[in-house]
């Protein structure tokens, strides 16, 4: 397993403090423009999503794994389709108590 | 300087009786006892000459009378001799001393001194000799020397009442802790306080009529102990205990408590007969605090029906008038008044108060219901109305806004956040284990399985129920997985010999049965592992498929597509709702887990669960 550049849990509130790190966070497509997908994140907040494999459709979630690239913006590496069943709150705790009281665990 | 008669110094003076001069005289000082003037004189004194040991007449320095008439030194005062002699006196045995010179060391005394530590009883005695004694001279002595032993008597008075404490606290007063009590030492005395009176009952037995009565006495440390008296002890020691009030208690016996009847955690109960002795402390200030053990309100579940009193404390949300409730036994009406309360584990539950909580406390909470305060009850027995009830006993405590830090906590936690909460219930939690909503109520009572493999005594009385979540992560394929069901009421059949099966409790024959699961799977979860036993319903669900069906697979498809279908089964989490009951199997007692109801782990719920118990964590 590759630990060299461990990435961290985001969402919005999270994405500005780790500007230029590898990074990964859940969102669910709002739309598709051009080059870039729009996202809600778990929190909230609109994430702009740059990069290939934007094949998934509108209304799913979606995994994005890349480095950010601005307070509101990702540069994909990796998209997965997360489909339609999924649980923002219980992300939005996991990226809290990742970054917070149990970082440990995972950086 | 000495304040004490020197040891040995009359027989220091008998030994030398004419010293050469002053300075041969060693220092001597003794004390003054039965001092009397001679006939009418007020010049003259003779009083016994004191060490302590032993006494001998002795006379005064005529000028050393205007210390005695000024009050200088009195009876039982110290004096040191300076300067003596010793004379014979003709047609005596004794000898007299007399001083020619001395000096005050002590105007006056308490008492005679003696140089053996005193029982209390014999100073008392001693005092009131003394007392005696000197109301001897009072009467001889002439009105001048009235006013002298006055003032010595009211001396002697104060000062023995300045000793008085330190007098009994030298004797067997040395106060012993309840929690070194055992019924083979006998010489205690202990300083406790009545925490609970009971009342004087009468009974009936083989031997006639009698009474009996006991309290609950806790010390200093806050050990508690329950005192039974019988018959005239009962008699005469109800009135003299009183609640809340503190006593010196000696000559109890000890005895193993009978389990049945206890109240409180000791493992001696405590009996008082005529012969024991006690005695109200005045005016003490020990106020043992009441010892909580407080239970969240979302944990009450485990208690419910359990013989084991808890504690609460919680936010009062909501007083209710007093209702009447008319006792089905004796037709007698209780006042009863229900209260809801809150806590930060974010449940409410109903405390019902009876008889004087229901009319003084709960008038007191209604009056101050809007300011929300803090209750803190101890002595609750849980009940199971509406889910989770509880109810106060004849030893419950109530108090309102406590000085406790978990009352500052409380406080602090409504004030922000449990204001505004909406909080549910604990009963509504309880009231349908196997609800349709299964999986809502797979999350009271969550326990991990080494909760339930190590405590082996969990449900020896009553069943106990508790939800886990667990992976399925073996099934016995060689187990007898079913057993040949009546299909009308789901009993065992029987073979009948004349082929089909034979229902006992339908009283019929069928030729067909219906296959029921009843098997046991190993389950894991990340504290350990643990045997379930599975009935037709949750195993059908586990399997995913019916008994029947799997015994079909088994016969036609062969063993390896059976195996399969097991296989399948394993390593699936599950939230299993189960009862833990003690049964004995071959002379050991073995703990039995039976599964209840059954429901698959849904993620977002689960997850939600673990957020909130991770958020509990780190408070």
């Amino acid at each position: 397993m590759d630990t060299s550049s461990p990435t961290v849990f985001v969402n919005g509130e999270l994405l500005k403090l780790y500007m230029g790190r590898r990074v990964r966070t859940v969102v669910q497509v709002i739309r598709n423009e051009g080059g870039a997908v729009v996202g809600q994140s778990t929190d909230n907040q609109q994430l702009t999503v740059k990069g290939p494999n934007q094949s998934v459709p509108v209304m799913n979630f979606m995994e994005v794994i890349g480095v950010a690239d601005g307070p509101q913006s990702i540069r994909a590496e990796i998209c997965t389709d997360f489909g339609s069943n999924f649980d923002t709150a219980s992300y939005n705790g996991l990226c809290k108590l990742a970054n917070g009281q149990f970082k440990n665990l995972f950086l | 300087m000495e304040k004490l008669p020197t040891e040995g110094g009359i027989a220091r003076i008998l030994a030398n009786p004419s010293p050469d001069s002053a300075s041969d005289v060693p220092e001597i000082v003794l004390q003054v006892v039965d001092l009397k003037p001679i006939g009418n004189s007020s010049t003259r004194y003779t009083f016994m000459a004191s060490d302590g040991k032993m006494k001998v007449k002795a006379m005064l320095p005529t000028h050393f009378a205007s210390e005695i008439n000024s009050g200088n030194l009195q009876n039982l005062g110290l004096i040191r001799v300076l300067d003596y002699t010793l004379n014979s006196i003709p047609n005596q045995t004794e000898k007299a001393l007399i001083v020619t010179k001395c000096e005050v060391v002590a105007s006056s005394f308490d008492s005679e001194i003696k140089s053996e530590v005193k029982k209390e009883a014999e100073m008392e005695n001693e005092a009131i000799k003394v007392n005696k004694e000197e109301a001897a001279p009072s009467i001889v002595l002439k009105p001048k020397q009235e006013t002298v032993v006055k003032s010595a008597m009211q001396i002697v008075k104060e000062e023995r009442g300045n000793a008085a404490p330190a007098a009994r606290l030298s004797m067997t007063r040395r106060v012993h802790p309840l929690v070194s009590l055992n019924p083979y030492q006998g010489n205690w005395t202990i300083k406790v306080r009545v925490t609970n009176k009971g009342n004087l009952r009468t009974y009936r037995n083989a031997k006639g009529e009698g009474h009996v009565f006991n309290v609950e006495l806790t010390d200093e440390d806050g050990t508690q102990i329950q005192a039974t008296m019988f018959n005239e002890a009962a008699k005469k020691f109800y009135p003299k205990f009183e609640l809340g009030k503190v006593y010196y208690i000696s000559k109890g016996s000890l005895r193993i408590a009978n389990k049945q009847f206890k109240t409180v955690q000791n493992d001696y109960e405590m009996t008082l007969n005529e012969n024991a002795l006690v005695e109200e402390a005045e005016g003490e200030v020990f106020i043992p605090e009441t010892k909580y053990n407080f239970v969240k309100i979302d944990q009450l579940g485990s208690y419910v029906n359990s013989r084991e009193l808890i504690d609460v404390i919680g936010i009062v949300q909501n007083v209710s008038s007093t209702l009447s409730i008319r006792r089905k036994s004796d037709n007698e009406t209780i006042p009863k008044r229900d209260i809801t309360i809150a806590d930060d584990s974010n449940k409410t539950v109903v405390v019902s108060l009876w008889n004087d909580l229901a009319t003084n406390i709960g008038q007191e909470l209604l009056d101050m219901v809007d300011t929300s305060p803090v209750v803190a009850i101890k002595s609750l027995k849980v009940g199971e109305f509406q889910g989770v009830s509880l109810s106060t006993v004849s030893k419950s405590v109530v108090q309102i806004n406590p000085d406790l830090p978990e009352a500052l906590k409380l406080r602090t936690w409504y004030d922000s956040e449990g204001k505004g909460a909406s909080m549910a219930s604990i009963g509504s939690d309880m009231v349908s284990p196997n609800a349709k909503n299964g999986a809502r109520s797979m999350y009271s009572d969550r326990v991990f399985l080494s909760h339930i493999t190590s405590d082996p005594s969990l449900g020896h009385d009553k069943p106990e129920f508790f939800s886990i979540n667990a992976y399925i992560s073996l099934i016995k394929g060689d187990q007898t997985m079913w057993y040949r069901a009546c299909k009308t009421c789901n009993k065992k059949v029987s073979e009948a010999t004349d082929s089909g099966y034979w229902c006992e409790s339908c009283g019929k024959s069928d030729d067909q049965c219906s296959l029921r699961y009843i098997m046991i799977l190993k389950v894991s979860d990340p504290t350990g592992e643990a045997w379930l036993s599975v009935f037709n319903e949750q195993a059908e669900k586990i399997i995913r498929c019916s008994a029947d069906e799997l015994e079909r697979i088994k016969n036609e498809e062969g063993d390896d597509q059976y195996q399969m279908k097991l296989k399948e089964a394993m390593w699936v989490p599950h939230l299993f709702r189960v009862s833990v009951t003690q049964n004995e199997y071959m002379g050991e007692k073995r703990q039995r887990i039976t599964v209840r109801s059954q429901a698959l782990v849904d993620p977002a719920t689960e997850s939600k669960y673990l957020l909130e118990e991770i958020a509990k964590l780190s408070v």
